[in-house]
C-alpha cells in the first residue's frame, strides 16, 4: 500500500447529540450516560417491549416532516463529516470522490407509510415512497456534495457501517478514489421493532453489555460518517489527521441466519484478518471497541472471539461497549463505533461500558465497567457482527 | 491496466413469473442441489424463491468450475447484489403487523426481510466462511457486486468470490415504484445470476471460460460515458477495440449511443434477454457475452447497465485465451 488512508472528519447524528454535536457526544458516552428511553417515534404500548435510544423527533422535523429520518440524520451526519474535515464543494474532482453507505433498513419508514397508506385505501398512496429504496440515501449524500466517483450501499446487517468504511477505504488504498465519504445511517421504525420484539431478543429496561444479568439489546438509530482520504491529498491541503484506517476484514460465520457462531469463528477471522491486513501484532491493539449488544449469546460469542484473536493480549487490553448509551443503531453501529475509536485515540480516554452491573464468569474480559479510563490508545480494533453470520473488524490508528 | 479476472463457473435460475417456486417438489433440480450437502440430517427448508433462485444459481456456478462441495474455509467468499428482491418479503411481513399487531410479526418471516439473508444463506448451505458483502444499487446490484468481488481477487484477498444478483419481482412495492422512478427493461422477471470468479493466475480448472478485464462505474451528469471510459482504462484498452456492446438494463436507452460516441466507440449495441432481471440483470449480461466468447465470439464485449438512482457500471469481458 502506497499511501495511508487518513481519517480527516467525523459527523455523528445519535440520540446522545441529535443536534450533531460531536463533542456532546463524546462526552456524554465517556460520563456513561444512556439515550434508552420509553419510545415516543411511534405507539408502542401494545407490544411487550417499550424502550429504545431515539433521537429527538423535534429536532428532526425541522429538516421537513416529508423526509424521511434516514435521510434526515444521513444528510446531516454526513454534512457535519464534510465541515469537520474542511471540505469544499469544488475543491476536489468529483470523479474521484465518492459515497458509501451502510444500512440495514433504508427507507422503511417511508415504506411503512406507503403500505399503512395502500391499507387504508389512501388516493396518494405513493407520496414520499421514493425515499423507500435503499440505496437512495447514497445517491441523495452524492448529489448533495457533486460527487461522481464510487457512489455505493452495503447491507450487511449490523455489520453495515464497518463494512461500509471499509470498502470506502480499500477504494481508497487501491487508487480507485481519493476521497470517500463512508458510514452509516438507520431510523427506529415499527417494522422493525416489531421484528425483534418476536424474535424476543430485546431488553424490557436497560442495555447491560457484558453484565451477566442482561436482557436483550435496544434499538438504536441515527447516522455517522467519516471522511476518508489519500494520506497525500490530506496533507495536500493542510486537513488535520484524525487517524487512519489500517486494516479491514470481512467473513461470514455461515452457521446459521440469527445466531451467531456459539465460539465466535466469524468474528475472530475478520478481527485476524483485519490485524493481518494492517502489519499488527495483537500486542499492539490497546482499545477494542465491542460490538457489545448486550444479549446473551452475542456477548459470549464476542468474548471467545476475541480470545481467539488476541490470544493472551485478550486479557490486558481494554474493551467497551457503547450500545447500552446508544441502543444498537444497525447500519449506524459501525460507524459510530469507528468515531469512538478515534476520539478514544484523541483523547487517551476510552469510554466505559454503561449500566454494568453484575460480572458474567463467560465474559471474563476487561470491559471497562460503568467508567470512563484514561489509557493512552494508539491502535484500536473495532469489532461487528450481525445477522446471517455477518462479520466485520477495522483496524483504526492514530494520525502520527 | 490490472490483471483479469476468470470466470470459472455461471449459474442462472430464473422464475417465469413472480410467485413461482423455482422446484421444490422432490426430484426437482434444486432438491437434487440441496440432498448433495451434509445438513446433519435434518432437511433444508427454503421459505421464498429469491432464495430458491440464489442458491441453485449458486450451486451451479460452484459445480461448473469443480468446487467440491460444500466449500469450507475462508478461500471463498461471496458478494451479492439485491434489492427489490425482498420488497415483497418486507411488504408482507409488516401487513401481518398491520392487520395483527405484535401477533403479526412473524419470527420466521422477520430475518427474511434483511438484504443479507440470501447471501448468508447461500454461504451457511455451501459452507462459504470467507468475505460476505451484500450490495443495494437497483438494477445495478449484480454489477457492483462484481466490481467488489474483481477488487478482492486482485488485491489477493479471495482466491474466489461468488459474485452476482437475485431478484425476485413482487407487486408490493413494484407497483409503485414504477410509478417514482425504475429502469426499463421490460415485463419484470425474477431470477439469480451467480458467476464464480477467480484469480487469472489460478485458472485452468476449466477450459472454454471468459476473463473480465475492466470494471467501471460513473455516477450522475455523465455516469455512462464515465462508467465506459474507467473500464477501458481498468482493462489498458481503447475504444476502438471493443467489438459489441451489450445492455443490461438502461433507464433511458437514448442515452447510451451518444455516451458511447462521447467516449469514442462505435461498436455494436444489443439488449441482453436477461436485461428485466433487475439485481441479476447485469451478471446474466456478463453470463452471456461470457458464453459467446467462449464460444469463440469476436471480444472484447462491453457490458453496460444504468440504474436510476445508483449511476451506471461498464465490465468488459472476453475469451479467456486471448491477451
Amino acid at each position: 500500500m502506497a499511501d495511508a488512508v487518513v481519517v480527516t472528519g467525523i459527523g455523528v447524528i445519535s440520540p446522545l447529540n441529535p443536534e450533531g454535536d460531536r463533542e456532546r457526544f463524546w462526552a456524554s458516552l465517556c460520563a456513561g450516560e444512556t439515550g434508552v428511553r420509553q419510545i415516543r417515534s411511534f405507539d408502542a404500548s401494545a407490544y411487550p417491549y417499550r424502550v429504545a435510544a431515539e433521537v429527538s423527533r423535534e429536532v428532526l422535523r425541522e429538516a421537513g416532516a416529508e423526509t424521511d429520518p434516514v435521510l434526515r440524520m444521513a444528510g446531516a451526519a454526513f454534512q457535519l463529516a464534510l465541515d469537520h474535515a474542511g471540505i469544499r464543494a469544488d475543491g476536489s474532482d468529483p470523479r474521484r470522490a465518492g459515497v458509501i453507505v451502510g444500512t440495514v433498513l433504508g427507507g422503511t419508514v417511508s415504506g411503512e407509510r406507503y403500505l399503512r397508506a395502500k391499507r387504508a385505501d389512501d388516493g396518494e398512496v405513493a407520496k414520499g415512497l421514493e425515499q423507500y429504496p435503499l440505496r437512495t440515501i447514497a445517491a441523495f449524500l452524492a448529489r448533495k456534495a457533486g460527487f461522481s466517483g464510487p457512489v455505493l450501499t452495503v447491507s450487511t446487517a449490523c455489520a453495515s457501517g464497518t463494512d461500509a468504511i471499509g470498502i470506502g477505504y480499500r477504494k481508497i488504498a487501491s487508487g480507485s478514489a481519493d476521497l470517500i465519504v463512508a458510514g452509516g445511517v438507520d431510523a427506529i421504525c415499527e417494522f422493525s421493532f416489531s421484528g425483534f420484539c418476536a424474535l424476543k431478543v430485546l431488553t424490557p429496561d436497560t442495555v447491560r453489555p457484558f453484565s451477566r444479568n442482561r436482557r436483550g439489546l435496544a434499538l438504536g438509530e441515527g447516522a455517522a460518517f467519516l471522511v476518508l482520504e489519500r494520506e497525500t491529498t490530506a496533507a495536500r491541503r493542510g486537513a488535520a489527521l484524525l487517524g487512519r484506517i489500517a486494516g479491514y476484514a470481512t467473513r461470514s460465520d455461515a452457521a446459521h441466519l440469527t445466531a451467531p457462531h456459539r465460539e465466535g469463528r466469524g468474528l475472530a477471522a475478520a478481527a485476524i484478518a483485519a490485524l493481518r491486513d494492517g502489519g499488527c501484532r495483537p500486542e499492539e491493539i490497546e482499545y477494542v471497541s465491542a460490538h457489545g449488544t448486550g444479549t446473551l449469546y452475542n456477548d459470549w460469542m464476542e468474548t471467545k472471539a476475541i480470545k481467539t484473536a488476541l490470544g493472551e493480549h485478550a486479557r490486558a487490553v481494554p474493551i467497551s461497549s457503547v450500545k447500552a448509551a446508544l441502543g444498537h443503531p444497525f447500519g449506524a453501529a459501525g460507524a459510530m463505533e469507528a468515531a469512538v475509536c478515534l476520539l478514544a485515540i484523541r483523547d487517551g480516554i476510552v469510554p466505559p461500558t454503561a449500566n454494568f452491573e453484575e460480572a458474567d464468569p463467560e465474559c471474563d474480559l476487561d470491559f471497562v465497567p460503568n467508567v470512563a479510563r484514561r489509557v493512552s490508545v494508539r491502535t484500536a480494533l473495532s469489532v461487528s457482527a450481525g445477522f446471517g453470520g455477518q462479520n466485520a473488524a477495522l483496524l483504526i490508528r492514530g494520525g502520527a | 491496466m490490472t490483471p483479469p479476472v476468470r470466470v470459472s463457473g455461471i449459474g442462472i435460475a430464473a422464475s417465469p413469473d413472480d410467485r413461482t417456486r423455482v422446484a421444490v417438489s422432490p426430484g426437482s433440480r434444486l432438491s437434487a442441489a440441496l440432498s448433495t450437502l451434509p445438513q446433519g440430517g435434518s432437511p433444508v427448508r427454503l421459505f421464498h424463491p429469491i432464495e430458491e433462485m440464489a442458491f441453485l444459481a449458486a450451486y451451479d456456478a460452484l459445480s461448473l468450475a469443480g468446487v467440491a462441495l460444500p466449500v469450507g474455509g475462508e478461500g471463498i467468499g461471496i458478494a451479492l447484489g439485491v434489492e427489490e428482491g425482498i420488497d415483497g418479503i418486507k411488504a408482507r411481513y409488516y401487513q401481518g403487523v398491520l392487520s395483527d399487531g405484535p401477533l403479526g410479526a412473524s419470527p420466521m418471516a422477520f430475518p427474511l426481510t434483511a438484504p443479507n439473508t440470501i447471501a448468508a444463506r447461500i454461504s451457511i448451505l455451501l459452507d462459504l466462511r470467507g468475505e460476505s458483502l451484500t450490495v443495494c444499487g437497483g438494477s445495478l446490484s449484480g454489477a457492483q457486486a462484481i466490481g467488489l468481488a474483481m477488487e478482492a481477487l486482485r488485491e489477493g484477498r479471495s482466491v474466489g468470490v461468488l459474485a452476482g444478483g437475485a431478484t425476485s419481482v413482487e407487486p408490493e412495492f413494484l407497483d409503485a415504484l414504477c410509478r417514482v422512478g425504475r429502469p426499463d427493461g421490460g415485463p419484470p422477471r425474477g431470477g439469480a445470476c451467480l458467476l464464480l470468479l477467480e484469480p487469472q493466475a489460478s485458472a485452468g480448472k476449466v477450459d472454454g471460460m471468459a476473463e473480465l478485464i475492466g470494471y467501471g462505474e460513473g455516477f450522475g451528469r455523465d455516469e455512462i460515458s464515465d462508467a465506459v471510459q474507467g473500464c477501458l482504462e481498468d482493462a489498458g484498452l481503447s475504444p476502438g477495440q471493443i467489438s459489441s456492446v451489450r445492455v443490461a438494463s438502461v433507464q433511458d436507452s437514448r442515452l447510451l449511443p451518444e455516451a458511447l460516441r462521447r467516449v469514442g466507440a462505435n461498436a455494436p449495441i444489443a439488449r441482453s434477454p436477461a436485461s428485466n432481471l433487475y439485481s441479476a440483470s447485469f451478471p446474466a449480461a456478463v453470463a452471456e457475452a461470457a458464453t459467446q466468447a467462449a464460444n469463440g465470439t469476436p471480444g472484447p464485449v462491453l457490458v453496460v447497465g444504468t440504474d436510476c438512482l445508483a449511476g451506471a457500471s461498464a465490465a468488459l469481458v472476453r475469451g479467456g485465451g486471448r491477451r
